[in-house]
């Protein structure tokens, strides 16, 4: 019997829970997200030996979705040829429907909890750390720090006249400023570095390995990707670093916040 | 393995509003060189800016490539899912040829006992049958095949009543694959519906 006919034979066989276990595998070692979409559809070519295989998921938040075994491109005729139709297409096509309907369920799954993840983490107007993220990172950098002497650096920072921004221009020039700030920090952080949204015109960053003299490369690098959005809105920032001034989160926070409303000239709210 | 910050990313990517499909390629040292979206829907140019923001964010040496999927042919236009040719069989002991086709993942299985040409074009119609296309028994009065060793198989079909004949082509070093795979070439046209489940 040939390669083929084995395969033929592997595809009219009854339905196995192969594509179940070899799930549960994947998930052992990766957590559920995009890469088990692949990681699925690769493994589906190479049981039934496939030339090519396509996902295409529908979700609330995206939209249409097309995945392709290897990560590879779709072409527009393809893409147009799939179009919003959700279900597993293999070339060819021998894969049985039951175990197509399963795969897709898993990668929608996988979908929704990547993006679960991602939001649990994340401010949804900026896409840095939301609040949840920054304390448990705080938390984390300090323990490091008391322990091992790991010296970090918390930058606070705080828009100037935000709210006469949104008085006078809008809420949604408003947002569309806390966005662009956003994405100015992102820029402006290095690798390692955790920027966070932590209130409405608030945020803050956690500079590894800075000791409190080196947070002016990065508040350089934040006016700069600012770029126009600096007409329209300045900032103040105010630093504690540790283990120098504390190795409490609480406390670092509550100095860096001080020192932030020492510099906008006003008293501590 | 994909990296979880090489997920975030394409999901980022994928969260913009008309983006169909991502492709992430990579350098030989591992590094992301060029990102392709397939977009739809919307304003492609709006989504390079956005889209170049994230991947500058990333991998600031990778250059983004926007295709717009809404100029290509639509959906209507082309069937997603077609029959496909799954395995041939003969058994030279008795002379029976079978035949596999598959569609959209349902299998049929046909069976003939009229050597390898005759029997692979007539186990190729059982199967179709047992797909679920409604193929009546009275519109093939006529199944010529016409070949020599190692030359094209080239099957006709000519209808009880009136029509023209459908003639199918193919070629294959297995006499009951080129034979299953020019009946379906014949059928062609008629193949493009769907088949009816029973």
């Amino acid at each position: 019997m040939n390669g083929a006919s084995d395969d033929a034979e592997k595809a009219s066989q009854p339905y196995e829970p192969w594509l179940f276990q070899t799930m549960l595998d994947e998930l052992s070692v990766s957590e559920l997200g995009i890469g088990f979409i692949y990681s699925v559809l690769d493994l589906l070519v190479d049981r039934y030996a496939l030339s090519d295989a396509v996902v295409v998921l529908v979700h609330d938040s995206f939209g249409a979705q097309l995945f392709r075994a290897g990560g590879g491109a779709i072409s527009v005729e393809m893409a147009a040829r799939l179009g919003t139709v959700p279900g597993v297409y293999c070339e060819p096509d021998i894969v049985p429907l039951v175990e197509r309907d399963a795969m897709r369920t898993a990668c929608q799954l996988a979908l929704s909890l990547h993006l679960a993840r991602f939001s649990a983490a994340h401010d949804p107007l900026t896409n840095i750390a939301n609040r949840r993220s920054f304390d448990s990172a705080l938390l984390a950098a300090t323990v490091r720090s008391a322990r091992y002497g790991w010296a970090f650096t918390l930058v606070l920072a705080d828009l100037d006249g935000f709210k006469i921004v949104n008085d006078t221009l809008g809420h949604a020039f408003g947002d569309d400023l806390l966005r662009q700030f956003g994405l100015a920090m992102r820029r402006s952080v290095r690798s390692g570095d955790l920027a966070a949204r932590i209130g409405g015109d608030e945020f803050a960053v956690i500079l590894s390995n800075a000791d409190g003299h080196d947070s002016s490369g990065f508040t350089d690098r934040l006016r700069t990707h600012l770029g126009p959005a600096r007409e329209h809105v300045g900032f103040t920032i105010g630093t504690a670093s540790s283990p120098r001034d504390s190795t409490d989160p609480a406390e670092l926070f509550r100095i860096a916040d001080a020192r932030l409303y020492e510099k906008k000239g006003m008293n501590h709210r | 393995m994909m990296s979880p910050t090489e997920e975030d990313f394409e999901l980022e990517l994928r969260s913009l509003s008309g983006v169909l499909n991502v492709e992430i390629r990579h350098r030989d040292n591992g590094d992301v060189d060029a990102v392709t979206l397939i977009v739809t829907g919307q304003d492609p140019s709006a989504i390079r800016v956005m889209a170049t923001q994230i991947v500058n964010l990333y991998y600031t040496e990778a250059s983004v490539i926007v295709e717009d999927a809404s100029k290509a042919i639509s959906p209507r236009e082309i069937q997603a899912v077609r029959v496909a040719l799954v395995r041939t069989d003969f058994n030279p002991e008795n002379g029976n040829c079978e035949v596999e086709l598959s569609y959209s993942g349902r299998m049929g299985v046909g069976r003939a006992g009229s050597g390898q040409l005759f029997g692979g074009a007539e186990a190729t119609l059982a199967a179709l049958r047992e797909l679920g296309y409604n193929i009546p028994f009275y519109l093939l009065t006529v199944m010529s095949v016409a070949t020599v060793r190692g030359w094209p198989v080239i099957v006709t079909l000519r209808p009880f009543s009136e029509g023209a004949d459908m003639f199918g082509i193919a070629q294959s070093d297995d006499d009951v694959a080129a034979a299953a795979a020019a009946t379906l070439d014949a059928l062609n046209r008629f193949l493009t519906k769907a088949p009816s489940y029973q």
